[in-house]
């Protein structure tokens, strides 16, 4: 185990315990409240106040300070204030980023090759080339598209132009223009809340209601028996009966499947893990039925699975088609190394702004503080500290600690409560103890720190854990 | 013929003293060498067909772009109508130097579950300041095509609860949504015009219809479609066809929502098609479209993310209507940074949380930028100032089209700098096009054989006889 502090190299003075001062938030409700009158506010926690947020904690308007380990949803990587993302933020690159925001199809700058680099100095293994975008949704929509183009034009050829029939019939969205082709996603998915990604998102209903939606299908995912390492028997045949499924899907659904869709670990939809052989089998069968094989690392990439991608741990051959990607790296997009995969003629991929510079050079900072201080490892090994000692309080705490998951997985760590109301409950005490946590599906709890969350940090949750659950 | 006008105090001059007096252009072809190779090395790692020239934003300044050759664009096309205030205005980086936007570049906050403290406020102060009249609620986004698809969540949500009433979701819908059908997933639609251009994410697109390569391949939901009024020019001397012609589409329409198989939950529409060729309507078929909807009850949801902010000549193009009542959301992206829509019904934000919810619900830095952006059009008046640019550009412009056999349908009378014109066909167009950039002005295209103006809020009158000189020696 290293000696040397990440966090505290960054944060000198990041404090040692949380602040508690309020429980009641008065000043957070009114703050919320105010800007409920122009901008939908139900869903928030407490009013941050980001300036005094720092490293692992964020502060709240009613002078709380939480240890932070929901992070934006999964989506801060550095810790708030992190001084070399603010040295990024005030440079001259930055500041013309900001300023003149190209249309980047059209009129990319000069330095795009180079932001494009240091994005892909940390691409997943086997990825060569991206396509940016703006968020996580709009990351597995532009996949999306990709895949049906290349789709289409194995059909058509690369090369061959469209017929007088598809341009006519596309313009009244009807095929051959617009083709009746589907991805296929599984149940408990989540991949964003746009009209096509709604679609393949599975998670809750309320994700959904009232929506349109195409009409694409849903594989079942597999669920494990825990622990793992008792249940190895049932596990795989749990595999084998998922991906028959599947197969099965490819071959009679009434649209033809052009790509499928899958994250490493199904966040959103309550950390459900998956084994490697799985994830393969899901390759074996797209390459079979001449389909794309997407990876959504939304929430997953990014270090904190303890590779900085976490597909990369299958190990997949070939390896995935289209690897997208967001939060964390606070540029979004997808990574592919098929030039085919680019398609046949321009603005076809395309939209106004096609990403944003501030942001990919935001996450090219993120990138080389990550391979300067070896955080994959840093998560990796905190992670590790984590799991046991949440196993021992799992020993002790059973009712409140079910179907522990995330074992080898770094601190992409979550468990189960027995009811909805219980982990609401916890999710709720634990604020009062100082500790910003998060929820997944609609009985668990999920761990999603920053790359930074060592062990220390570890500690004070643990001990803020034991002391909510030791009231029970 | 040669156009000076004297002692004009430009406030380009005051944001941009050292802006050039006019195109530089050194390389025998735009884009030059040095564009084209720099392009070929990123095309190894990113899509790289579209692009005209590979551009040096550092060298950038004011209304002139450079490229990575040096040449100096005069240019009226700005990052598909997406710069308002010219390259590197020093307002802009001012806002871009600030704590406050330092903060919001590196704590990325998930809005709608941690807000900000000032996030109220930086809406108030700059977004929400700028609000259309009648409108005092926004939801925030990233780009134009996520702006309308937010929208379409908000209409589809509120035409379905106000079926539902205040019952909960029943089993089956609660079933059936997880397999994406009916009826927890709608059947209803948004209906658009043909020519009409809102984005290119799979909802969105499906309300796209200007070319098919912006479609082809990729699946739609099957939604209705109206014609948009074809204005004959001059309009002067077309009154009457032209009325007959918006009348018709106006029937049309009426006949399609009467007809629809499936409930319309709203319609969109922009006050220009932009990129389906500039098209214009009158403010009476506008006002055709407010009351046909009202009587149908379908939203009205008008796609301000390229008229949007100024460039017509009054800050929203739909403000030239003068509706009897405003839209029920107006959309909007690009000059503002910022990306979202705006609306008033309290009933358009649905009823329970975590509906129209997404990780970071827009992004205070693009805010942030909207509000500086908003304070300087409001200070200088720069949306009056581009209304008188606009007509004096256009009487210039029509002397031109007037003179020549090569361009026709001049429009965006009184409309701002928000001008375009055809050509005679495609090919004449391109070449123009291409010539203009070799004489140092960087221009767009629209529609099959259209150009169009989209220059920013600090193009004067100097910029508009710079422009109307060089297109006058390319034809
Ligand atoms: C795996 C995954 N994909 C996609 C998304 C959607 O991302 P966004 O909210 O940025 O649209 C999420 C968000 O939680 C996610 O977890
Ligand atoms: C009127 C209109 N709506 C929507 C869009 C889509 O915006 P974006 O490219 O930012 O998705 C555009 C882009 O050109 C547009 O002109």
């Amino acid at each position: 185990m290293s000696n040397q502090s990440v966090s505290a190299k960054y944060f000198p003075n990041e404090p040692q315990q949380p602040i508690v001062k309020t429980t009641s938030l008065n000043v957070s409700k009114q703050e919320i409240e105010a800007l409920g009158k122009v901008f939908d506010s139900r869903s928030a926690y407490f009013a941050a106040d980001y300036s005094k947020s720092i490293g692992n904690y964020i502060a709240d308007v009613d002078g709380n300070l939480y240890l932070d380990v929901y992070a934006q949803i999964a989506s801060i990587p550095l810790g708030y204030n992190n001084p070399a993302l603010i040295e990024t933020a005030k440079s001259d690159k930055m500041i013309r980023a900001i300023v003149d925001r190209p249309a980047l199809g059209n009129f990319p700058g000069n330095d795009l090759k180079e932001i494009c680099g240091e994005i892909l100095k940390v691409a997943p293994k086997g990825q060569d080339k991206l396509w940016s975008g703006l968020s996580g949704a709009d990351a597995n929509e532009l996949a999306f598209k990709a895949v049906f183009f290349w789709y289409q034009a194995q059909k058509r050829g690369y090369k061959t132009d469209f017929s007088r029939e598809e341009v006519e019939s596309v313009m009244h969205n009807q095929a051959p223009g617009s083709p009746e082709l589907a991805i296929l996603s599984f149940e408990r998915a989540f991949h964003g809340r746009l009209f096509a990604s709604g679609s393949t998102t599975c998670s809750k209903p309320i994700h959904k209601l009232d929506l349109p939606a195409f009409k694409w299908p849903k594989a079942e995912f597999p669920s494990y028996k825990y622990p793992l390492d008792e249940n190895v028997e049932a596990n795989k045949k749990e595999d084998e009966r998922c991906l028959a499924i599947v197969e099965d899907l490819f071959k009679t659904w009434s649209i033809p499947i052009a790509g499928v869709l899958v994250e490493p670990i199904q966040s959103e939809g309550g950390d459900n893990h998956a084994s490697g052989e799985f994830f393969q089998g899901l390759r074996d069968l797209t390459i079979k039925h001449g389909a794309l094989l997407i990876m959504d690392e939304v929430q997953t990439g990014v270090g904190a699975t303890g590779v900085m991608w976490a597909h990369e741990r299958f190990n997949l051959q070939p390896p995935p088609d289209l690897v997208t990607f967001s939060k964390k790296f606070q540029s979004a997009g997808y990574f592919f190394h098929d030039p085919e995969i680019v398609p046949n003629f321009a603005y076809r991929q395309f939209n106004t702004w096609c990403g944003d510079p501030a942001r990919m050079i935001l996450a090219g900072s993120i990138g080389e503080q990550i391979l300067k201080n070896d955080l994959v490892k840093v998560a990796d090994r905190v992670g590790k500290y984590l799991y046991e000692k949440l196993e021992k309080l799992q020993s002790k705490y059973p009712k409140y600690l079910k179907d522990l998951r995330g074992k080898d997985r770094a601190t992409f760590i979550a468990w189960s409560l027995e009811s909805s109301e219980a982990r609401n409950q916890f999710l709720n005490d634990m604020k009062k103890v100082g500790i910003n946590i998060g929820g997944c599906a609609e009985d668990s709890v999920r761990l999603r720190p920053t790359l930074i969350f060592e062990e220390n940090h570890a500690d004070v949750l643990i001990e803020a854990i034991e002391k909510v659950l030791s009231k029970y | 013929m040669l156009r000076r006008i004297k002692g004009v105090r430009y406030l380009s001059s005051k944001y941009f003293p050292n802006e050039p007096t006019s195109p530089v252009v050194k390389t025998a072809s735009v884009p030059g060498p040095k564009s084209k190779q720099i392009n070929q090395e990123l095309g190894q790692v990113y899509d790289n067909k579209a692009t005209y020239f590979v551009t040096d934003y550092f060298n950038s300044y004011g209304n002139y772009i450079s490229d990575a050759d040096g040449n100096k664009l005069l240019d009226v096309f700005c990052q598909i109508s997406s710069i308002p205030l010219g390259y590197n205005n020093p307002k802009l980086i001012e806002a871009a130097k600030s704590d406050e936007m330092i903060d919001a570049i590196v704590n990325r906050p998930a809005l709608a579950c941690f807000p900000s403290t000032n996030y109220a406020q930086i809406l108030k102060d700059g977004l929400l300041a700028a609000a259309p009249p009648g409108m005092n609620k926004i939801w925030t986004s990233l780009c134009g095509s996520d702006a309308n698809e937010t929208a379409y969540k908000a209409a589809f949500m509120y035409q379905h609860s106000k079926i539902r009433g205040n019952k909960p979701f029943s089993e089956e819908e609660l079933s059936s949504v997880m397999n994406n059908k009916a009826p927890g997933a709608s059947e209803m639609t948004i209906l658009s015009f043909e020519k009409g251009f809102h984005g290119r994410t799979f909802g969105s697109l499906s309300t796209t219809r200007s070319k098919a390569i912006h479609k082809l391949d990729i699946p739609a939901f099957d939604w209705p479609v109206a014609p948009f009024p074809k204005l004959q020019y001059p309009l002067e001397e077309f009154e009457q066809e032209n009325r007959q012609e918006e009348q018709r589409c106006l029937n049309k329409l009426e006949e399609i929502i009467e007809n629809a198989p499936k409930q319309i939950a709203a319609l969109i529409v922009e006050p220009v098609q932009s990129e389906g060729g500039d098209n214009h309507a009158s403010s009476e078929f506008f006002q055709g479209i407010r009351d046909i909807t009202k009587k149908h009850n379908v939203l009205f949801i008008v796609d301000e993310v390229q008229t949007g902010v100024g460039a017509s000549g009054k800050f929203w193009a739909h403000e030239h209507w003068n509706l009897t009542s405003p839209p029920d959301m107006v959309t909007f992206s690009k000059k503002f940074q910022a990306a979202g829509f705006y609306y008033s019904n309290p009933d358009l934000q649905p009823k329970d949380a975590y509906r129209q919810f997404n990780t970071w619900c827009g992004d205070p830095s693009k805010a942030i930028l909207a509000k500086a952006i908003y304070q300087v059009i409001k200070q200088d008046g720069l949306v009056s100032k581009t209304a008188n640019v606009g007509d004096y550009l256009y009487s210039g412009l029509q002397q031109l089209v007037n003179k020549s056999d090569k361009l026709k349908n001049l429009r965006g009378k009184n409309f701002g700098t928000f001008i375009a014109f055809d050509c005679v066909n495609a090919d004449v167009r391109n070449k123009l096009l291409a010539d203009c950039r070799l004489n140092g002005l960087n221009v767009g295209g629209c529609g099959e054989s259209g150009v169009r103006l989209r220059p920013t809020l600090l193009f004067e009158q100097k910029h508009a006889d710079l422009f109307l000189n060089i297109l006058e020696k390319v034809l």
